[in-house]
């Protein structure tokens, strides 16, 4: 029975993205570490990081995508569990600095020094151990979301009033670390991570490490949506985006097919922000703010929601025009991404993966249609508001 | 020396007597002050009660000057001058007269020293002096003085001045004062207990601390009464907080109320979620901040009516970029609320960096008329004009536009679409111009908020953002389609803010009440005031 | 009641108000098990609200609804009124619009409803077969493969029958089932609607008189909120009550 789940999870070109995916996670890796500096297909060094950084933006997307493009919950909070994974990770690299900070001291990360901690607070303690951060990277923001999306749907908040607290939930959070006394390094966040699982940060090796980790990640991360998607509960969820009273007239428990699709997004978005905080060196409380969130929805409509290739497409080429626009015209980063925001939803609301298919099977039904006349009408636009 | 010396209490029980006779013994003023550098600590404190037993107009300067350390004897001809630092030297004045005296480099002066005792005596004699002048405010000032210091030895003076006083409120300060004195001295139980009664009735601050520093050294039967009088200051002063607070709340109730009226138009009548409501404020600001440069350089008599000005303009320029919104943008994705989001997020992004780039990513100076400067004391609470006139004018523009909406064609038709958009378009309401109308009125009314807003926050590029989730908060509160819902939601919220913040700190006060929304909108997802009935699940 | 044999549906007593109007007052209606009811009514009679209460979209006032004899319909939410039995289609045809004729059945097929048992489920041949005999029956079998979204407005209309079909449920509740269908649809429809009603109870709320006549069920005919009259059609056409108040002349 799971097995063919899982079978199925690799129809149609599921196949190639895993497998351009884990091609990916062996060539750039191989290619930093083993080609000679200077050769024309060597990745350079600092890109390594800078396209790991992508590759976790992109399972994040991906992550978002799964609620927002097939369940019609559009969190305007998805940065929040980003940046919980991001936290229980960095909290892991704060204690393997050890005494290697610049007070020394063996157990209190240098900001609790400063701050005057007598003592580790209760919530830093485990964080030594890699295991039990990373349990804590899954389990963190998925109870979050759970606890969250349990009151939210079963009250049946929906459209905008879910999107607006999911907003309220991450601006909240972002308030909270802030403070000085939350214990997570208040402003500053927390960085100078010295190494991962005994391996020093800085390496080449560590760095390429890293990038393949996210590649393999965001494979498996594609695989289970794949699963979800083209099984019966991934039909449950788009029949709850489209019509979701008349999905619970079928008998359909929908605030739990919502919970699940919230809490695997959030996991996943966790799992992420774990990947992404060694690969920049920091975190800090404004991964929480709102904007950072809507960002994660321009990626996605980008490159087009309800698909599973779009997202990735969409975070990957929006993350690398900041990173080139940030670099050569920084003034104008901001008109770009704003003009981004009403372009897509005005001209292409299908995103380009949506649009490429869109064109595609057009043009195939073009072609049949021209042998066996007929053929079908388009989609009406939905109606007004009511 | 001097019989006054001998004599102290009896001179100073004829001070009143003394005073009337100022020419008769101004001989002796000067006297007492060239005494005044002579002897030890307790001789200059007995000088300095005599001088005050003068009742001489010019001694309260002097004693002034000597509690200050300002007083000084001149070397080389012992006169006793007032010396202010001039540079390197001192400009010397004469200590009664004021007559000017040239400068003197610190080697040729000494300083007459004075100890805590004796700045206390001089306090204290200085209060004795006013207390018996002409001039009701400065006898005001002397009773409160006293009522600080309650020194028992200015009992009699106290009583000489309080037989003779005829201002109501004077009056009344020199009774609390001399409450305050009876309760340190050994009168009896009786007098005590009415005068700790009189002190309770004060109810500030300063007769709280009074009477708790009474309450240990206070007789077994007194004590009792002045814990009943301590708890009835605390009542009181709770009170007070109380008030205080709900004035904060309200101040702060209105300018969510500015920020979010607009919201609730847009939101309510469109099902719109327009993100760039913020940036929308925010040109408003900077209306106001650029009326004020035209104003400034050429104009500077009009400052006072720059707001008066720029009100009218916000409205026009922020009405007209809501307008150029809808046709451009919203309007193509009427039915995808969520699109619509995404659409004015990005549009947002271009306004604060528009603006950036033309009046830079600093603050700008918007400055406030003088009428909306200062501030007043109402009850014990100290009120600013700026905030008053917010709140003032939130409430104006929530009347206006209430009006708007009950009293106008447009105001009908827009409720008439906000119920059912359909149906109010089969009757003939051309829905794409209310629409369009509806936009710009709530973009109007962000814009007038805007110029608000100018007066008590900075007036940045990033002012939008810092209000957009607190609109939001207030509107999905006060509930969709309901003006009153927004109304009831911003100033609960601004309360219950203020309210929170003495407790938390402003910071988690903000997160509680986030949290609250969050779980508010699970009890009533669709805010305080609801439409209800069929239509809304459609 | 008679507790041996107890109705499939029983409403006693219901009343329901919005903002102070009485959408449903005093409401009782019993539908017994393989029955086909009629329920016609002027607009604002409640016949949508009834519907509402039934499924448990609307919570009642007052009164008591019970299904088989001993299920309280009240205490129950939408999900779980469907598990038991109760389907129901709506005066606007919802269908799922990006899903495939095929899918929008499957989704409907009377299967575990939880969010694994559907993420691991496998479409077997009995299944299948099923779903087959469905689209024969509402005619859809050559355009199983098309989105939802893509057929016409009698089309969804039978789609959304098929799914009823599918759900298997014990009470069927109809709203407006001809609702702007060209005449052959309306008489195709009834057919469908009767062989339905062969196996289970139905009830259809409907305006057409002649679609009454040709399901030859029994009706029943709500005015304000309640009762009026029950009987044939022709019984009920004959009451001046409903004259006066529905039918006019």
């Amino acid at each position: 029975m799971i097995t063919k789940t899982l079978l199925r999870a690799f129809d149609g070109k599921a196949i190639w993205v895993v497998a351009i995916l884990l091609i990916i996670a062996v060539a750039v890796p191989a290619s930093n570490l083993y080609l000679p500096v200077g050769h024309p297909l060597r990745v350079a060094n600092h890109f390594v990081p800078l396209f790991g950084k992508y590759l976790t933006y992109a399972m994040l997307a991906l992550a978002l995508d799964l609620v927002w493009g097939y369940c019609g919950i559009l969190s305007l909070g998805h940065g929040a569990f980003f940046a919980l994974g991001g936290y229980a990770m960095g909290m892991y690299l704060m204690r393997q600095i050890g005494d290697r900070g610049v007070y020394a001291n063996p157990i209190l990360p240098d900001f609790m020094v400063f701050l005057n901690y007598q003592e580790l607070p209760w919530f830093w303690h485990g964080f030594d151990m890699f295991w039990f951060a990373a349990i804590m990277v899954v389990l963190v923001p998925g109870l979050l979301a759970f606890v969250f999306g349990w009151f939210a749907f079963r009250s049946r908040v929906t459209g905008v009033y879910l999107s607006i607290i999911t907003q309220a939930m991450t601006y909240a959070l972002l308030l909270a670390f802030f403070r000085n006394d939350m214990g997570f390094g208040g402003n500053n966040g927390l960085t100078d991570f010295k190494d991962i699982l005994g391996a020093p940060l800085q390496a080449d090796t560590t760095r390429a490490a890293l990038f393949a980790a996210s590649a393999i990640a965001l494979a498996l991360a594609f695989i289970v949506c794949s699963a979800i998607v083209n099984s019966k509960l991934g039909k449950v969820l788009v029949a709850v985006r489209d019509a979701e009273s008349r999905t619970r007239f079928l008998g359909y428990r929908v605030d739990n097919y919502k919970l699940f699709a919230f809490t695997a997004s959030a996991v996943m978005a966790g799992i992420a922000g774990a990947l992404y905080v060694p690969q920049v060196g920091i975190i800090n409380p404004g991964e929480f703010a709102p904007a950072n969130s809507i960002e994660i929805v321009i990626w996605t409509a980008v490159g087009g929601r309800g698909t599973l290739v779009g997202p990735i497409v969409g975070a990957v080429l929006v993350n690398a025009g900041k990173s080139w626009f940030t670099g050569v015209w920084p003034e104008f980063w901001l008109f770009a991404l704003g003009g981004l925001f009403v372009a897509v939803t005005l001209f292409l609301p299908k995103g380009i993966v949506g649009a490429l298919t869109q064109g595609w099977t057009a043009l195939k039904a073009r072609r049949t249609s021209a042998r066996a006349e007929g053929g079908s009408d388009i989609a009406p636009e939905p109606s007004p508001a009511e | 020396m001097y019989p006054t010396r001998l004599f102290p209490k009896l001179l100073l029980a004829l001070a009143l007597l003394l005073a009337a006779l100022p020419g008769a013994l101004a001989q002796d003023v000067e006297a007492l002050v060239n005494a005044l550098p002579d002897g030890s600590y307790s001789d200059r404190e007995k000088v300095i009660f005599d001088l005050a037993a003068t009742g001489d107009d010019r001694v309260a300067g002097l004693l002034n000057a000597l509690g200050e350390g300002d007083l000084y004897v001149h070397e080389e001809d012992g006169r006793v001058v007032v010396g202010k630092r001039s540079g390197r030297d001192y400009a010397l004045t004469d200590a009664l007269t004021g007559e000017e005296l040239g400068t003197a480099p610190s080697s040729a002066l000494e300083k007459i020293r004075v100890n805590n005792r004796l700045r206390r005596a001089v306090r204290s004699a200085i209060g004795q002096l006013t207390l018996m002048s002409p001039s009701p405010p400065v006898r005001l000032r002397a009773a409160s003085s006293l009522l600080r210091n309650a020194d028992p030895d200015s009992l009699e003076l106290l009583d000489t001045a309080l037989a003779a006083e005829t201002d109501p409120q004077v009056k009344k300060m020199m009774e609390t004062a001399r409450a305050a004195i009876i309760i340190k001295t050994d009168a009896g139980l009786e007098e005590k207990a009415a005068a700790i009664n009189l002190l309770a009735a004060r109810g500030d601050r300063e007769a709280l601390a009074m009477l708790t520093g009474a309450l240990p050294s206070a007789a077994p039967e007194l004590q009792p009464v002045i814990e009943r009088g301590i708890a009835g200051i605390e009542r009181k002063l709770a009170l007070r907080d109380a008030l205080q607070n709900v004035w904060y709340g309200l101040s702060l109730g209105s300018v969510l109320l500015l920020a979010a009226i607009g919201l609730a138009i847009t939101f309510g009548a469109m099902g719109v979620i327009n993100m760039a409501h913020g940036e929308i404020v925010m040109l408003g600001a900077y209306t106001t901040f650029a009326v004020q440069q035209v104003i400034r350089t050429s104009f500077p008599g009009l400052f006072d009516y720059s707001l008066a000005i720029a009100l009218p303009l916000a409205f026009l320029v922020t009405a007209l970029v809501g307008i150029a919104i809808e046709r451009g943008i919203i309007r193509w994705l009427y039915g995808r609320p969520l699109e619509t989001l995404l659409a004015t997020w990005g549009l947002s992004l271009i306004l604060q960096q528009t603006v950036r780039t033309i009046f830079g990513p600093n603050n700008r100076e918007v400055g406030n008329p003088s009428w909306m400067s200062g501030a007043f004391d109402l009850a014990g609470l100290s009120i600013t004009w700026n905030r008053l006139w917010i709140v003032v004018f939130a409430l104006a523009v929530f009347a206006v536009l209430l009006a708007v909406l009950n009293r106008t064609p447009l105001g009908l038709q827009m409720r008439a679409v906000t119920q059912n958009r359909r149906m109010a378009s089969s009757m003939g309401i051309r829905t794409p111009w209310v629409d369009a109308m509806t936009f710009g009125l709530g973009s109007g009314i962000a814009g007038m908020a805007g110029v608000a807003l100018s007066q008590i926050d900075n007036v940045s590029p990033n002012l939008g953002q810092s209000y957009i989730i607190d609109s939001f908060m207030v509107v999905v509160f006060g509930g969709v389609g309901n003006l009153w819902g927004t109304l009831v939601g911003a100033l609960t919220l601004g309360v219950a803010n203020k309210f929170l913040e003495p407790y938390a700190g402003a910071v988690l006060a903000k997160i509680f009440i986030l949290v609250f929304i969050i779980l508010f909108i699970q009890r009533r997802p669709r805010g305080l005031f609801a439409l209800k009935g069929r239509a809304v699940d459609a | 009641m008679d507790q041996n044999h107890p109705p499939l549906l029983y409403l006693d007593g219901v009343s329901v108000s919005f903002d102070g109007f009485k959408a449903i007052n005093n409401l009782s209606l019993i539908v017994q098990h393989g029955e086909l009811q009629a329920i016609i009514g002027p607009n604002g009679a409640g016949k949508t609200t009834m519907m509402d209460i039934v499924t448990g979209k609307t919570r009642p006032d007052e009164g008591e609804v019970f299904f088989t004899g001993d299920i309280d319909l009240t205490r129950l939410d939408e999900a779980a009124i469907a598990e038991l039995g109760i389907g129901r289609k709506f005066q606007k045809p919802t269908v799922f619009e990006s899903h495939t004729v095929w899918d929008n059945l499957e989704l409907a097929l009377k299967k575990p409803r939880g969010v694994f048992s559907a993420w691991f489920y496998n479409s077997s041949k009995e299944d299948e077969e099923r779903l087959e005999e469905i689209l024969a029956t509402i005619r859809l079998t050559v355009r199983r493969d098309e989105l939802a979204a893509n057929l016409s407005h009698g089309q969804k209309q039978w789609l959304e029958i098929g799914m009823l079909l599918a759900q298997d449920p014990k009470l069927l509740l109809v709203d407006e089932p001809v609702a702007g269908m060209t005449d052959a649809e309306t008489v195709e429809t009834a057919r469908l609607l009767k062989e339905i009603a062969a196996s289970r109870s139905v009830i259809v709320v409907e305006h057409d008189m002649s679609f009454i006549r040709d399901l030859a069920a029994r009706v029943t005919v709500l005015a304000e909120g309640s009762v009026l009259a029950q009987g044939s059609l022709d019984h009920v056409s004959a009451d001046p009550r409903v004259i006066e108040s529905y039918l006019g002349r």
